[in-house]
């Protein structure tokens, strides 16, 4: 018999006896006690768990970086807003009424000013 | 074929009956090997509920890429991890002053006086000998030999190369063999040489 041999036997023994070792014994209650967990789990002493609703934010936290990265308005204009704010500023300017027009005249009476906006009917 | 796949099926669909079938099959598997990992320190059985209550939440995660056996085993290993390494920072921030936990124990066999069977002794006189190894070679012998988990499903389970496993297992087996040599009498362990 080699060492290798010696080695070998060796080493199935010492597996054997370990197979052959009993498994621990298990108390009458782990199943209940086991379903007891899970319930507690998933009643009010799961909702305390800060891990459970941390976990449960994220898919959901991932959807509004995305979306705030996607959404074009939220972060830079594009060319066709910038062309319609423009377009609205002159178009602001061009339905200026003379009562908004007075509000900034210096020499204007306070009864021209309450006239003015007693007759404006926009 | 997983001879659990039915019920892991129907588990994951949200069966508490199948996850209790589930439960009785592989409770003692892990209460043993929980026992094993802990050196028998600490709660062990309260830690195998916790491995059945962390498989039960996850079980929808489980993809069928392994046995369920093996996935379970991982699972027990991951919680046992979890729970030394929070021991450990305990220990670091309060101190070991009287817990006595943390030492491990020596192999003696069983008292002469003590009544118990030839069952129960032999486990203990396994146990001791297994708590003398360090934790890497512990747990690759005892997922092989007291589990019956082959060095595939070992490797993965602990994310080593099968070769670290055969070496670790190897010589894990060196380590018990004195400590095992009352046992390893011909016809007391039933193998053949």
């Amino acid at each position: 018999m080699t060492e290798h041999d010696h080695d070998a036997g060796d080493q199935e023994a010492v597996a054997a006896v370990l197979r052959a070792m009993p498994l621990a014994p298990v108390s009458a209650d782990f199943l209940a006690r086991v379903n007891a967990r899970i319930d507690d789990a998933a009643g009010w002493i799961g909702l305390a768990d800060f891990r459970v609703w941390t976990l449960g934010l994220v898919p959901a936290a991932a959807v509004l970086v995305v979306l705030a990265l996607l959404w074009p308005s939220s972060s830079t204009p594009s060319a066709a807003a910038t062309a319609a704010s423009a377009q609205g500023q002159v178009a602001s300017a061009q339905t200026f009424t003379p009562s908004s027009y007075s509000d900034w005249q210096q020499d204007v009476t306070a009864n021209a000013l309450l006239e003015a906006a007693l007759t404006d009917t926009r | 074929m997983d001879p659990d796949g039915a019920l892991v099926e129907a588990a994951a669909s949200g069966s508490r009956e199948a996850f209790d079938e589930l439960v009785r099959r592989h409770q003692a598997a892990i209460v043993t090997l929980v026992r094993s990992l802990t050196a028998g320190r600490g709660d062990v059985e309260d830690l195998a509920q916790e491995v059945f209550v962390r498989a039960w939440k996850s079980l929808r995660g489980f993809r069928g890429d392994s046995a369920f056996r093996t996935w379970l085993h991982r699972v027990a290993i991951n919680v046992v991890r979890t729970s030394q390494t929070r021991h450990a920072r305990f220990l670091r921030v309060f101190g070991s002053v009287g817990s006595g936990r943390d030492e491990a124990p020596t192999p003696e066999p069983p008292d002469a006086d003590e009544p118990v069977d030839a069952a129960l002794a032999r486990r203990q006189i396994v146990e001791r000998a297994l708590a003398t190894l360090p934790d890497d070679l512990r747990l690759a012998v005892t997922l092989r030999d007291v589990q019956g988990l082959d060095y595939k499903e070992i490797a993965a389970a602990l994310g080593v190369p099968i070769g670290t496993v055969e070496s670790r297992i190897f010589r894990a087996r060196q380590k018990l063999k004195p400590l095992l040599a009352p046992l390893m009498t011909r016809g007391a362990t039933g193998h053949e040489r």
